[in-house]
């Protein structure tokens, strides 16, 4: 067997570290500003697919099989995003005769379009949202729209039914809105998944994300695990995520848990799937949809069952049973929380921060697990999503896992680019957060309410500190005469002092 | 060796005297402190301050964007810091006051669409303009109320970072 990972970044890394320890080789694929990319020089073998736009590398189907092909893999793992969730590349996966780690395509297909996925689930017992469970195309008027929304009554959500993310995702609260939802959802569904089939759904307010993830073999077992909790979102993408989530009793939990595996068995799910559910004030739970591949946040369910997810990915597609213990899976070990590292500055509304990443020097210690896909040196581009690196914090319980991550985030360094490390340590420290009260709107309205405050405030004994430390750096790169040898690091690396003595050795 | 430092709001005076190699009387604003400092990377400083106690603080410091401007990491923040650049030089983009505002890709993009036109009236924190750049679709507000006087770019376009997209007057 051999995997080729068709992704990039972190899940790519993520995916090679699984490989390696269960001895099977990897070969990555990248496109031109990759090459220096931290999957690349990870891999066993690395095969460039395309120029840096993702339609024409990450996306581009024909050159992917064409790497798999050169490379001699014998299987594909997608990862997430990208095409992770596109029926049409997992069935050309099979018919050029490789594995595909993950669903069969129909099971992409049908849950990937989000009215299906509804439908799917009512059929299976399971209280789904009230929505429109007809997909509109781009030919159907927005009066048309406008009348079913109607029907679903104010305030409702404008989704694309191939979306995931947050992207084709608008909230209307207004009729007088609804016009320019549709058109941002449109066009934003069809650059990021090329389709623009959008639907309907209403908003159930304050709700909690909380969703299950769950393992299918061919076998037909179906094993779902503990929760995790997903509601510290802004604008609709996930940023912090823990599990298990301190709102949901273990009666919830099995009671959710069976839902879940009751909508995957009737369509006959295989692999790594997860159905995303809301959770409303009275404990009330509602379909949201199944996301159809390996989530951004499994480590946190990793972290508190000790169960790779990903390893478990490679043994379904080989054909293995599903051993895993369902009580196990079903029970958590400790809380675990994991805070999405973004190339993004909070200073300046979250705008994307790519470019060189100068100095890296990521966090470690007892129960902390560094997600990362990028090093020193590599030059974060502008054309794929901006999560640079995952950090997850396990603990035994809630409130010490919330102080191992603070711990770990100051720990965390990096410099060149902006990251969502300095907004995370504010949130940390937010008294709603550390009671876990807290909805899917919370840290929007949080936001909000801040106008657009700096989240890097230094203290004044700080500030002193950082104007010292600024001048001793002037300082000694003004020469830092007669220094060196105090200098832990010297700029004049071993091999230039080799190639000196060489030299004077002639 | 005299270094002004900007940090937040103030400009600071930081004298440097070398007592041994590494080990400096650093006089901020008059008054004076005993640091040890060495190098643990390219960027990486560790002070030990406070003479005998050696209470130890590190930080990483690196040349910034611009001239005479560093990025300082402590603790999971990253500050700007101004080094020798005179007082003259001091931002005024965050004045509340009146003026033009010019509008500049923030990082490097394409614009998916204007949402206004020259000439219209725009209201404070409205959205002028929507930047893609790392698939998120980016809405660019106006910092104060005023008339879009300039339109800069097109739909469509690649823009790098700095660009002028739209100037409101």
């Amino acid at each position: 067997m051999k995997i080729l990972i068709a992704n990039r970044g972190e899940i790519a890394v993520r995916v090679i570290r699984a490989c390696r320890e269960m001895g099977i080789p990897t070969v990555a694929v990248f496109s031109d500003c990759d090459r220096g990319a931290r999957h690349v020089s990870e891999a066993d073998q690395a095969i460039h697919v395309g120029p840096s736009e993702a339609t024409r590398s990450y996306l581009d189907i024909g050159a992917l099989l064409e790497a798999a092909r050169r490379s001699e893999a014998t299987a594909v793992h997608p990862g997430y995003g990208f095409l992770a969730e596109n029926a049409a590349f997992a069935s050309a996966c099979l018919e050029a005769g490789l594995m595909y780690i993950g669903p069969a395509p129909e099971a992409i297909a049908l849950m990937g379009s989000k009215t299906a996925a509804r439908q799917a689930a009512r059929r299976a017992g399971v209280p789904v949202v009230p929505g429109t469970d007809e997909p509109f195309g781009p030919d159907v008027s927005e009066r048309e729209i406008a009348a079913a929304a109607e029907e679903v009554g104010y305030p409702l959500l404008v989704k694309a039914v191939a979306g995931g993310g947050g992207k084709g995702l608008r909230v209307v609260s207004h009729r007088g809105d609804l016009p320019s939802a549709i058109q941002l959802a449109r066009s934003e569904a069809g650059a990021a998944f090329g389709d623009s089939q959008i639907y309907l759904e209403r908003r159930i307010l304050q709700p909690r994300h909380v969703e299950i993830q769950l393992l299918g073999d061919a076998r037909g077992t179906v094993v779902p695990f503990v929760e995790r909790e997903c509601s510290i979102q802004r604008r609709h993408q996930k940023v912090v995520e823990e599990s298990p989530s301190p709102v949901v009793t273990p009666a919830l939990r099995r009671r959710m848990a069976e839902a879940a595996a009751s909508v995957a068995r009737l369509v006959g799910y295989t692999n790594a799937g997860t159905i995303e559910f809301l959770l409303d004030r009275d404990g009330a739970f509602y379909f949201l949809e199944m996301n159809t591949r390996l989530q951004v946040e499994h480590p946190v369910t990793e972290m508190v069952t000790s169960i790779d997810l990903v390893q478990w990915q490679i043994r379904i597609s080989r054909g293995e049973a599903l051993d895993v213990d369902p009580e196990r899976a079903l029970t958590p070990h400790g809380h675990a929380i994991e805070c999405r590292i973004y190339a993004e500055d909070p200073d300046q509304g979250f705008l994307p921060s790519p470019g060189l990443i100068r100095a890296l020097r990521p966090a470690g210690g007892p129960g902390i697990r560094d997600d990362s896909g990028v090093a020193a040196g590599y030059t974060v581009p502008v054309h794929y999503d901006s999560l640079i690196a995952k950090l997850v914090a396990w603990a035994s319980a809630r409130d010490e896992a919330v102080a191992r991550m603070a711990r770990a985030l100051r720990e965390y360094h990096v410099l060149g680019i902006r990251t969502t490390i300095p907004f995370f340590l504010w949130l940390l420290r937010q008294p709603a957060f550390l009671e876990a009260r807290f909805d899917t709107n919370y840290l929007d309205a949080l936001l909000a309410e801040r106008q657009g405050a700096t989240f890097s405030e230094l203290e004044p004994g700080e500030e002193d500190l950082v104007a010292i430390g600024a001048a001793l750096d002037a300082w000694l790169r003004a020469g830092g005469a007669g220094d060196n040898g105090r200098r832990a690091v010297e700029r004049v690396s071993a091999w230039h002092r080799l190639a000196r003595r060489e030299s004077l050795r002639e | 060796m005299t270094v002004e430092v900007e940090v937040g709001e103030r400009t600071r005076t930081v004298i440097l005297e070398r007592l041994a190699p590494g080990r400096f009387r650093v006089t901020l604003d008059g008054r004076p402190c005993e640091v040890d400092v060495i190098r643990t990377a390219e960027f990486g400083l560790s002070l030990l301050l406070d003479g005998a106690s050696g209470r130890s603080r590190e930080m990483l410091v690196a040349p910034g964007g611009e001239r005479g401007v560093v990025f300082v990491n402590l603790e999971g923040r990253t500050i700007a810091v101004g080094i020798n650049r005179g007082r003259s030089r001091r931002s005024v983009d965050g004045a509340p006051g009146a003026g033009e505002q010019v509008i500049v890709a923030p990082m490097p993009g394409r614009v998916v669409r204007l949402l206004v036109r020259p000439g219209d009236q725009v209201a404070a924190r409205q959205g002028v303009v929507v930047v893609e750049a790392m698939k998120m679709e980016n809405e660019l507000r106006t910092a104060r109320p005023g008339t879009v006087k300039e339109i800069a770019v097109a739909p469509g376009a690649s823009v790098e970072a700095g660009r002028v997209l739209v100037v409101v007057a």
